[in-house]
């Protein structure tokens, strides 16, 4: 059985004004410890889909599933990275990572050793008594990464979670990431508008039409795992990037000349 | 070029400055003989006065300062109890808002001054009193306050606890409480001016103690040196609780504080 089922699953934002169709007929299933990242133009209606499968709005028509019951309320079972961060302004580093935990009812001293691990992984120990307003774009979305794992959860969406981070910092979580989905099994949703990151991490890729968002192709990667950088040079990486490339700048355009 | 700000130090110089010239011009206009010090005593007459008010046997000022205060913050209190609350509640709820919205729109514009009769006529004037006035005036505007802050409160913030697992009261304790708190301080700094509005007039119509009361007294007896007494002693009181809130925010916002680098 999938563990995320979307099943036909249409959304449209209706204003006094006008009715903005983000996405349309989108069907999906993802199996349980699979890497699967969306990638499209930009407005194409990927946070959309991501917020419908937390749980955060409900589509207009078509449902989501998880491990066969449908989405009704916010999903604690779906941890999500945030496009915007989303950090708690008031709260230090440390505090934002502990949140989920202490919510939870985790004990004080096995969140400290839980935010404490998360930390030191993404390379901010020196940062966790400071506040998110003092942070660059880049230890942000870190420290939003951290939050969503220090809570354990069953399935990772990440909204471009790697958006703000430079090429060699970017690379590191991307392997840290992948690393630690791995060891714990947890099956990750990933949006990119990076089409290398899309390949370096996923099992699947999905290619979404320019709005209304449909699924235009799946891809599935057979790249041998771990996989290093270098796997960017094979002839297998270049066919298949060239493929997904030419199909997102269709869309590109697509979406431009509206 | 632009105006950069002024260090504490420079900027405290200038400020005494423009004071020491504004009192020294309200002396000289009146030793020059171009004002009666029956209209307006000079600084130099204000203060020894405020001395006797403070020391002689009759040293009624101190009290009368604490009196007015204590009315001041236990009516600020009481209001910021039940409002505070209330206002967290209808932030978060848009059905809650629509119910008491027209009631609050009633009694919102109301001066509080025009509650005096009413309260007069139900407790007196006795301390009670002097509490319902300042809890009227101030109720209203502390559940707008709250309200909005609550509303200000960024969605994704409130997302962002419910998807790592936050219950209602969770999201309401750890993302709305703090998140509206920086808006809900400001709101209550301007309550508060509110609530000395309410006590100095309620106890010029009916008391017999505090700064009102002291104030409305000395004009019966046409003592200009008293009622200026008096209304310094309110600036300054409301100057010295105006700088005690400024540290209370600074206590419960250190992210802030931070953030803005100073
Ligand atoms: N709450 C909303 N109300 C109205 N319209 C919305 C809302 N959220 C999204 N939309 C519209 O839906 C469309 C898809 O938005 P969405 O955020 O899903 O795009 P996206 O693919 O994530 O884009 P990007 O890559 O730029 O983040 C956009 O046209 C947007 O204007
Ligand atoms: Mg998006």
């Amino acid at each position: 059985m999938a563990l995320i089922q979307l099943d036909n699953v249409s959304k449209v934002f209706s204003s006094r004004k006008v009715d903005v169709e983000a996405v349309r007929g989108f069907s999906l299933s993802i199996r349980k410890g699979e890497v699967v990242t969306l990638v499209g133009a930009s407005g194409c209606g990927k946070t959309t889909v991501l917020n419908m499968v937390a749980g955060f709005i409900a589509p207009t028509s078509g449902k989501v599933f998880l491990e066969g019951e449908p989405v009704s309320r916010v999903e604690p079972r779906c941890g999500m990275i945030f496009q915007s961060y989303a950090l708690f302004p008031w709260l230090t580093v440390r505090e934002n990572v502990e949140f989920g935990p202490k919510v939870n009812g985790i004990s004080r001293k096995t969140r400290k050793d839980l935010a404490r691990n998360y930390i030191e992984m993404v390379g901010l120990t020196g940062f966790a008594d400071s506040y998110p307003g003092e942070l660059s774009g880049g230890m942000r979305q870190r420290v939003a990464l951290c939050r969503a794992l220090a809570n354990k959860p069953d399935i990772l969406l990440c909204d471009e979670p790697f958006a703000a981070l430079d090429a060699m910092t970017r690379q590191v979580m991307q392997q840290e990431l992948l690393n630690i989905v791995s060891r714990s099994g947890q099956t990750v949703f990933f949006i990119t508008h990076s089409i290398d990151e899309a390949l370096i991490l996923s099992d699947r890729v999905v290619v979404m039409s320019a709005r209304p968002g449909q699924v235009k192709a799946v891809y599935d990667i057979d790249l041998s795992r771990p996989r290093k950088i270098d796997v960017q040079l094979t002839d297998e990486y270049l066919k298949i990037k060239r493929k997904i490339w030419d199909l997102v700048e269709e869309e590109v355009k697509a979406s431009m000349n509206m | 070029m632009e105006d950069t700000d002024l260090t504490f130090w420079r900027a405290a110089v200038y400020g005494s400055l423009g004071l020491i010239c504004f009192l020294g011009l309200w002396e000289i206009s009146i030793r020059l003989h171009l004002v009666d010090p029956f209209f307006l005593p000079p600084p130099s007459q204000i203060i020894t006065r405020a001395i006797r008010m403070t020391t002689g046997t009759d040293a009624v000022l101190l009290s009368d300062i604490r009196i007015s205060a204590s009315r001041v913050l236990t009516g600020f209190f009481l209001s910021v109890l039940a409002g505070v609350p209330f206002g967290l509640v209808m932030g978060v709820s848009s059905v809650v808002r629509a119910t008491l919205n027209p009631i609050i729109s009633i009694i919102r514009p109301l001066p509080a001054l025009s509650w005096i009769p009413l309260s007069m006529l139900w407790l007196g004037i006795d301390e009670q009193q002097k509490y319902a006035i300042v809890f009227m005036g101030c109720f209203a505007s502390i559940l707008v306050y709250t309200t909005d802050a609550t509303m200000r409160v960024d969605p994704v913030l409130r997302r962002a606890a419910r998807n790592l697992g936050a219950s209602d009261f969770q999201v309401l304790r750890y993302v709305i409480l703090p998140g509206a708190l920086p808006d809900l301080l400001s709101g209550l700094k301007v309550v508060l001016a509110i609530a000395w509005t309410c006590v100095i007039s309620a106890e010029m119509v009916g008391a017999n103690s505090g700064l009102g009361f002291r104030i409305w007294t000395a004009k019966e007896w046409s003592d200009t040196g008293q009622v200026l007494v008096g209304m310094i002693s309110i600036s300054v009181t409301v100057l010295i609780l105006d700088i005690a809130f400024r540290g209370l925010e600074r206590l419960l916002l250190p992210w802030q504080r931070k953030v803005s680098g100073t």
